[in-house]
């Protein structure tokens, strides 16, 4: 029976930020979400556990008001879940938490089959985590899988690279990252959340922690990027859309 | 100071990394240019001409072994050279070396990275990057050298080269065997129009209702001598596009003369994806889609009615 770690995290949904007249991030007004594509690593191991046994144990490290993502997790169909939770955990880089989670991972969890990773955060999409957290283990990663298979000890995996689509196996246990096409993520109803309130979660702090990672970068400047448009409108009438393509070629841009 | 090393899949993205690293060398950064490359990759002669000074050449992988697997010689010999900045085009394969490099090194990645600028002054290298999708943007500066950082191919100009010169060539130890095999590569079928190379490229998106609807969309492309693109549900979700037709921050970065999004709500991580377009339109019946704020001219419609309307005005106003 497959032990099934999901790693996810909590992010904001980048949809809600806004930029100030000034030019500066304005996040008052965003909601948060599981990051896209991690909502993917935890259907795919919800998935393969309906399919085959075994269990899922949902991971995450963030700051103390990320529950609400735990709980999330718990509804797609992960049993336990391990909060690794301090309020200086909101701005990570990937090198930290590949180092938190591969502690965790190792000394909770010890024995399991495969880790399941989204192939990068919508928030800050560093692409690494998953990779340096295998490279931390010391066992094979398969990165940008759009399709996967558990197979007598051994992961058979689609990657999609730029030249094509190259099938791979590794023996168990490994690190996945997985692209958004491998499945659609359920959305869970009411008795999802209902028995998720009653899963168990481990909250683990700074503390309890043996790695004490330190940050590769410093931040220079963080603003809101702008987009210089002109915002003119145009009709659907045929008169409109001949002014739309007169403006057009007055610019230059049509023959 | 122990210089610039680079990495890439495809000569022409070997090119773009050399410019770059030449350019930090002529701003001070100090040491040589080193090229990566391996039988099968981008070959050392180009590397020379393209100015590298070094090329550190691999040995044949063994049957079955996949790129990747040349992540341990090439840290081995990182961690005894310690160059100061590592340059890995962002292809898929890149993307994930240059992660096993970073952690083995203890160092810093910066993915996506889309400037680079060494501060001789403060002696700092300054990286730029996007984050939440591309609605902000980052300086970061490492505290520790090396420090490396992964390139979207098209970011920098290539250099013009120079025939005459040429780089030593080292070579390294091959790998250990890695535990990951390729059972089997389907390469892609090649497909005609170059997305980022063209002038006018006509992105479609998830307002068309069927695959069929698409030729609305090429037409238009090729009235106008364009290229068609689409956003990431088109390519990755329906699977109507091919994915390197997708325009964004997980695809392509285009910079044409003009771009037109058609059914195209205009979600962040697409916009980063069309950031360097001259004049940008949109084609869209819903009038609050985000779209409408990071477009020049907007058409507020529905696509089925605007398409056989613009494309009827195109031709009988066609210059002679
Ligand atoms: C980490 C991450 C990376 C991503 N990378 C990319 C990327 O590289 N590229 C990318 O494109 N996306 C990317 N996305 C997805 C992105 O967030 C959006 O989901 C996507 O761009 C939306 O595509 P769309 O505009 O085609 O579809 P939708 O958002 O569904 O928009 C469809 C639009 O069509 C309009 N429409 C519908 N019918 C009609 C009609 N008949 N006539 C006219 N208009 C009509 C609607 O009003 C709507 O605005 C990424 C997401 C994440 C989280």
């Amino acid at each position: 029976m497959p032990v099934l770690v999901a790693c996810f995290k909590w992010v904001v949904d980048e949809a809600y930020i806004r930029r100030t007249s000034a030019g500066e991030l304005d996040l008052s007004s965003v909601s948060y979400k599981i990051s896209d594509y991690d909502r993917n690593a935890l259907e795919e191991a919800a998935r393969m556990k309906e399919a085959s046994g075994g269990s899922v144990l949902a991971v995450t490290v963030g700051v103390p008001e990320s529950t609400k993502g735990v709980k999330d997790a718990l509804s797609r169909g992960a049993d336990q879940a391990f909060f690794i939770a301090d309020p200086s955990f909101g701005m990570l880089g990937a090198s930290e938490t590949a180092a938190i989670l591969a502690e965790v991972i190792r000394t909770r969890i010890g024995n399991f089959d495969l880790v399941l990773c989204g192939e990068g955060s919508s928030d800050l999409y560093n692409q690494q985590v998953g990779i340096r957290l295998a490279e931390r283990l010391g066992i094979p990663c398969l990165s940008f899988v759009q399709k996967l298979e558990l197979e007598e000890g051994r992961v058979v995996a689609e990657r999609r690279l730029e030249d094509g689509i190259e099938r791979v196996s590794a023996p168990l246990p490994a690190v996945v990252t997985v692209l958004p096409d491998i499945n659609i993520p359920r959305i869970p109803g009411v008795k999802d959340t209902l028995s998720a309130s009653r899963k168990p979660v481990v909250t683990i702090g700074k503390d309890d922690l043996a790695v004490a990672p330190d940050a590769h970068f410093r931040t220079i400047s963080l603003a809101a990027s702008r987009l210089d448009r002109q915002c003119e409108r145009f009709g659907a009438d045929e008169t409109d859309i001949r002014r739309f393509i007169g403006a057009l070629r007055q610019k230059g841009v049509l023959r | 100071m122990a210089g610039i090393w680079i990495f890439a899949e495809k000569t022409e993205q070997a090119l773009e990394l050399l410019q770059a690293g030449q350019l930090l060398l002529a701003a001070g950064m100090g040491g040589e240019l080193i090229a990566v490359t391996w039988p099968g990759g981008p070959r050392p002669e180009d590397l020379g001409a393209a100015g590298a000074a070094e090329v550190l050449l691999l040995p044949p992988l063994a049957d079955h072994q996949p790129l990747e697997s040349y992540g341990p010689s090439i840290l081995e010999e990182a961690r005894k050279v310690q160059p100061n900045l590592l340059l890995f085009s962002s292809t898929a394969r890149g993307k994930d070396l240059a992660s096993r490099i970073a952690e083995g090194l203890n160092a810093g990645l910066c993915s996506g990275c889309n400037a680079l600028h060494w501060n001789s002054e403060s002696g700092t290298l300054e990286m730029e990057r996007l984050l939440y999708g591309g609605a902000a943007v980052q300086r970061i500066a490492p505290f520790t050298f090396p420090v490396l950082a992964t390139v979207p191919p098209g970011t920098f100009r290539r250099g013009t080269g120079n025939p005459d010169r040429e780089a030593t060539i080292r070579h390294l130890p091959a790998p250990p065997v890695s535990p990951v095999s390729v059972l089997e590569h389907k390469p892609k079928e090649r497909k005609g129009q170059d997305v980022m190379a063209a002038k006018i490229v006509v992105c479609a998106g998830r307002g068309f209702e069927k695959p069929e609807d698409l030729a609305f969309a090429r037409n238009l492309a090729d009235t106008l001598g364009g290229a068609l693109a689409c956003t990431r549900p088109l390519s990755e979700e329906m699977h109507w596009l091919p994915e390197d037709l997708c325009i964004g921050l997980s695809g392509i970065q285009v910079k044409p003369d003009l771009y037109i999004g058609i059914g195209v709500s205009g979600q962040v991580q697409h916009l980063t994806g069309i950031r360097g377009a001259k004049i940008v339109c949109a084609i869209n019946r819903d009038e609050q889609a985000p779209i409408f704020a990071a477009a020049d001219l907007g058409i507020v419609g529905d696509l089925y009615a605007v398409l056989p309307r613009l494309l009827q005005a195109l031709n009988e106003t066609a210059a002679p």
